[in-house]
């Protein structure tokens, strides 16, 4: 560590002709600064209290990043794949094609009047958004544990790009979607008006179920090895398969405590132009609404301890 | 003068656990419930014996004014990344506070959040947004950037291809091209090979004098005498030394050389 004196007077030499630095160009306090000095601190840093707000302000300064890192996850995505975007269709038409053999054809399960493939496709569609949203959402923090560690920025940007960048697939499988629609001669109705809400309701939910499996795994990496396994058990409790009215009418309202149920549900009454059902989803809008304030408020009492923790 | 940054009182705590091996970085749901099920005894089994904390950094002061470039050195363990982290909001301070004028960028590394699947281009503008520059500001800036770095042939070729040289250079330039009033900079200085390090030690010289404060880490201490008026010395989580840059690496050596004396 320490430095005889010969070398570094060298030393300091060599810097000297190299930068062409010398102490005295170094600049004593210039009292004609370019700035101003604001009369309030832009940044006070103290030991938060137990309870923090969540603002939204700062969230808003970085909308930026939570763009680019958007983003990068979509190109990254489908780099160096040779099909590229189509990965987006292959996946839930492959999973169509499978279910509509053995649960259209073989099993015969109604679908109240509609064919299966379209009955299947639409609302796998959404379980897919929804299910991929929440994983990338719950893994990302550790993903960009380099990010976390490095630099500040408010971390709800991480799961929020995590599960907005999961939109362009959603977008790209809907293509076949409209195809379908088309060759099983649905017409369009006013209820298409509802889809773009609903789908906007979607995503806030996979954004709260995320962050908040995103802020656990930080600290319980048991998150990982749990999620697979409860994404898989939601996938059964959620009427993808099957339309909810195979349930007994007295059973019906434990199928609809499942928020995803009410999205499923309303995408694809207000696709086949059946009855809306407003109940169900209204249910959904409230416990999503409390999904993301209650997430949002405990990933920001964990977020103080993300970079000793990750 | 109005100091640009005040620190008051601030210190950080780490809790080290004598349980688990370093190796263990997390801990799982099972672990928590468990340790707090055995706290009560824990607390026994370890009262008097061993303190389970660390002061990374215990009740420092100091202030620093607009325009100053403030060196901070001392050894391994002696709170200068805590410190540097806490200033950077990265980690939460035990207790204390700071105060912060402007708007503060940190670079704790070079090119933090690089990508290696995506081009040149794509990198700088992805890291830009991390650092906190806006697009606009990138754009204009671009194009200074990459003439910079020196990779103008190969900006639009993925960073995976290039060599750690260029790799390097290229992180260095975007860092080098942020703008806010209160530069944080740990040790990334003098990156690449000798007529790189030049063209970046100039580069750190301009913003010096760009009437930007800077808070500088290094173990070169060369550096501290050439690139800073004042700076501080810490040890074992408090500020050991803080005057002239001169006075304070002078105070160090001494300590290292009377350090290296005792048996």
């Amino acid at each position: 560590m320490s430095l005889s004196t010969s070398e570094k007077v060298e030393s300091i030499e060599a810097i000297e002709q190299s930068a062409g630095a010398n102490n005295s160009d170094i600049p004593h306090i210039s009292e004609g600064l370019s700035y101003n000095l604001p009369d309030k601190p832009v940044v006070t840093i103290e030991a938060t209290k137990s309870w923090v707000p969540l603002n939204l302000r700062a969230l808003w300064a970085y909308r930026e990043l939570l763009y680019f890192l958007m983003w990068r996850d979509i190109k990254v995505r489908y780099k160096q794949t040779v099909l590229g975007a189509a990965w987006a269709v292959i996946q839930p038409l492959v999973t169509m094609i499978i279910f509509t053999y053995f649960f259209g054809k073989l099993a015969k399960l109604p679908t109240d009047g509609v064919p299966y493939p379209i009955f299947v496709y639409a609302a796998l569609l959404l379980w897919t958004f929804f299910s991929n949203g929440v994983t990338s959402g719950a893994n990302s923090l550790i993903g960009n544990s380099n990010l976390i560690t490095k630099v500040y920025f408010p971390r709800l940007i991480i799961p929020s790009a995590a599960v907005g960048a999961g939109l362009l697939d959603f977008a790209i499988a809907s293509v076949l979607l409209v195809g379908l629609l088309v060759y099983y001669g649905f017409s369009v109705t006013w209820a298409y008006l509802m889809i773009l809400p609903l789908i906007v309701l979607t995503t806030m939910f996979a954004l709260g179920v995320g962050i908040w499996f995103s802020a656990l795994n930080v600290r319980y990496r048991d998150v990982r090895y749990a999620l697979p396994f409860l994404i898989q058990v939601w996938f059964f409790v959620t009427p993808i398969i099957y339309p909810s009215s195979l349930v007994p009418e007295e059973w019906r309202w434990v199928l609809n405590l499942n928020p995803l149920t009410g999205l499923v549900e309303f995408f694809r009454a207000s696709l086949f132009g059946t009855e809306l059902p407003w109940l169900p989803i209204g249910y959904t809008a409230a416990f999503t609404v409390i999904m993301l304030v209650y997430a949002s408020y405990t990933f920001r009492r964990m977020e103080r301890a993300f970079a000793e923790f990750i | 003068m109005k100091p640009i940054i005040t620190v008051e009182a601030l210190s950080k705590k780490f809790h080290i656990n004598p349980s688990e091996s370093p190796s263990v970085r997390y801990e799982t749901l099972r672990e928590s419930l468990v340790k707090s099920l055995r706290a009560p005894f824990t607390r026994n089994r370890h009262n008097g014996k061993r303190d389970d904390t660390i002061w990374a950094l215990k009740d420092v002061n100091f202030e620093v004014l607009p325009g100053e470039v403030m060196g901070i050195i001392g050894p391994n363990g002696a709170g200068k990344s805590t410190l540097l982290k806490v200033l950077s909001r990265i980690i939460e301070p035990t207790s204390g506070r700071v105060e912060l004028f402007g708007r503060v960028a940190s670079l704790l590394e070079v090119g933090t959040g690089f990508h290696p699947d995506l081009s040149g281009r794509e990198n700088v503008y992805l890291n830009g947004a991390i650092l906190g520059m806006r697009r606009r500001e990138i754009n204009a800036r671009f194009d200074e950037i990459v003439a910079f770095a020196e990779v103008e042939k190969f900006i639009d070729t993925a960073v995976k291809h290039y060599s750690s040289g260029m790799y390097i250079r290229l992180a260095f330039a975007v860092a080098a091209h942020l703008d806010p009033e209160i530069l944080i900079v740990d040790e990334v200085l003098a990156v690449g090979d000798a007529r790189f390090q030049k063209k970046c030690l100039g580069k750190m010289d301009d913003v010096t004098q760009s009437g930007r404060t800077v808070l500088l880490v290094t173990h070169g201490l060369i550096m501290v005498t050439q690139l800073c008026r004042r700076a501080i010395l810490f040890n074992g989580g408090r500020i050991a030394k803080m005057g002239s840059a001169e006075e304070v690496v002078n105070h160090y050596e001494a300590m290292v050389r009377s350090s290296q004396a005792e048996p």
